[in-house]
């Protein structure tokens, strides 16, 4: 699986997004990266016409997901929903109050820049490489090539120096936080989803559907339920083809 | 016979250099043995030496000093560069337990103080909280980190008399390495600058009028976000991050003063002088 794809051919003229995701297909969720999903959920969320294409090369930052939109290479999840909210005139937080808003971005950032380490670290040092839920293999070799990369990103950004409980703590308390907020909404604010949706569910969809050997999961499961119950939300809202583009059909185009 | 006078000079003055260095680099690391009162109840702050213009350049060692002030915890700093077992800075020492993290200390000290400075909050501003302190420490903390040591060059203005040139050089080296991998470094200086006035943006807006993130009593996030913005409201006043902070959210300078003023009002006599 190298990470050198091959470049794809767009059609600049026309106003589709083409959304370019590693091809990490799980057997249970459409990408074991949260990113990609967060952002197809909001491309989905949005209406945005989009095209979706599962080749490895990456963006112009080293990441996965980014987009090409009338000739523009846009990389990094975030950076592409500000792009695509000017160039199509969407505002998913519209209906949120100023102070709502500002709570949305700290949820999005605990999801991203907290939770997710948990999740890697979870996944790649403590978690039986079958458990990942990939729907192909990746040899050994591989495998302990990218978990020494994993290893030294964990490192520098912090999380990989705490002990497995450690971790496993600080993503309880992440998890513990969304339950909270989210209380008996259907949505983290209410009965409308938000960008903050997406981005909490790219991330919860690994834990509730893909981890679901990891201690997490079970933790979910038993203490914060509300977690699971909106996952199923917003997958049976967003992604009621989820079966099919988990069997490769569907949405999904390769070039 | 042809005479090499040049190269060696340049030899002796290479290894001179290097020489020098070491001695500089191992004046500030070196690891003086600490010591500690285990009998007593008191808690050992270990942390950088005093700034010029905040007592910590680093926002976690000020972030749990003011959590000790908050709680009213008897604290009793030790200023070293020996940093904890996961190689960080600050830690404690407290009854013969070393413990490294400050969330980690938080959490230990709360337990064994029976403390709870964020006992009046709800279940959902629990949740907020907890929101608002990940957002400042993982990502707006890489935001002041990049600004600070990956774009353009580090100012020793503020920085304790300690830390001299050599040591910025390889703390640069380091947060380069990190920020990258952490991955904010991968985004251009105007996207990481956009990146931390959307932070400032949220903290505002859900501040607005309160004293503190949840009224008139401060909690734990407060003390995280203090940490944070003092690096850019008291140690930074030419950087942009000032300037925006000044001109679009005022509320924050207004926070970090009634923080400051409330569990810091020996700041000036605590500061290393200039």
């Amino acid at each position: 699986m190298g990470l050198r794809g091959s470049k794809p051919t767009f059609d600049d003229s026309s106003n589709v997004v083409y959304f370019i995701q590693i091809p990490l297909r799980g057997l249970r969720v459409p990408n074991l990266s949260p990113f990609p999903l967060k952002l197809e959920t909001y491309l989905r969320m949005a209406k945005i016409p989009h095209e979706s294409i599962m080749i490895s090369t990456l963006s112009s930052k080293g990441k996965t997901p980014w987009i090409r939109h009338r000739g523009k290479d846009v990389a990094d999840s975030q950076f592409c929903i500000e792009y695509l909210n000017k160039q199509f005139g969407v505002n998913l937080n519209e209906h949120l109050t100023k102070e709502q808003q500002a709570v949305s971005r700290a949820i999005l950032k605990m999801v991203e820049e907290n939770l997710y380490w948990v999740l890697v670290c979870y996944r790649w040092f403590f978690m039986n490489p079958k458990d990942m839920g990939l729907s192909q293999n990746i040899p050994s070799l591989i495998f302990a090539f990218i978990r020494r990369r994993v290893r030294k990103y964990a490192n520098g950004q912090g999380m990989g120096r705490h002990s497995q409980e450690e971790i496993f703590h600080i993503g309880k308390l992440d998890l513990q936080a969304l339950s909270n907020y989210l209380g008996e909404k259907k949505f983290l604010f209410g009965d409308q989803p938000s960008e903050t949706d997406c981005s909490a569910f790219g991330m919860l969809a690994q834990f509730v559907f893909s981890n679901i050997e990891s201690p997490h999961c079970a933790l979910i499961k038993k203490e914060f339920p509300n977690l699971e119950r909106y996952c199923h939300t917003m997958r049976n809202t967003f992604w009621p083809d989820w079966d099919q583009v988990l069997k490769g059909d569907a949405s999904s185009t390769k070039l | 016979m042809h005479c090499n006078c040049g190269n060696t000079k340049l030899l002796i003055a290479a290894a001179g250099a290097v020489a020098a260095s070491a001695f500089i680099l191992l004046k500030f690391c070196r690891k003086k043995k600490l010591t500690f009162n285990d009998d007593s109840n008191v808690v050992y702050l270990v942390q950088l030496p005093r700034g010029k213009r905040v007592p910590s350049i680093s926002p976690f060692p000020l972030k749990l000093e003011t959590y000790l002030r908050v709680a009213k915890i008897p604290y009793e700093n030790v200023f070293s560069s020996q940093f904890s077992t996961k190689g960080k800075t600050p830690w404690i020492h407290h009854r013969g337990t070393d413990l490294g993290d400050s969330q980690f200390c938080i959490e230990y000290l709360n337990k064994q103080f029976n403390v709870d400075i964020n006992a009046h909050l709800t279940k959902e501003q629990r949740g907020v909280a907890r929101a608002f302190l990940k957002m400042v420490e993982e990502n707006l903390y890489w935001v002041l980190a990049c600004a600070r040591w990956v774009f353009g060059s580090p100012s020793r203005a503020g920085f304790p008399s300690s830390m001299n040139s050599l040591v910025l050089y390889f703390i640069q080296r380091k947060v380069k390495q990190y920020a990258y991998a952490q991955g904010m470094a991968r985004h251009s200086a105007k996207e990481v600058f956009h990146i931390g006035k959307l932070d400032y943006q949220a903290l505002s807006d859900f501040l607005g009028d309160k004293k503190f993130l949840f009224g008139d009593k401060p909690c734990e996030t407060d003390c995280g976000v203090f940490g944070m913005l003092a690096q850019v409201v008291f140690n930074q006043p030419d950087s942009p991050h000032y300037e925006v902070i000044k001109k679009e959210f005022p509320n924050l300078e207004r926070f970090c003063w009634s923080m400051r003023e409330a569990y810091w009002p020996d700041w000036d006599q605590v500061l290393e002088k200039a």
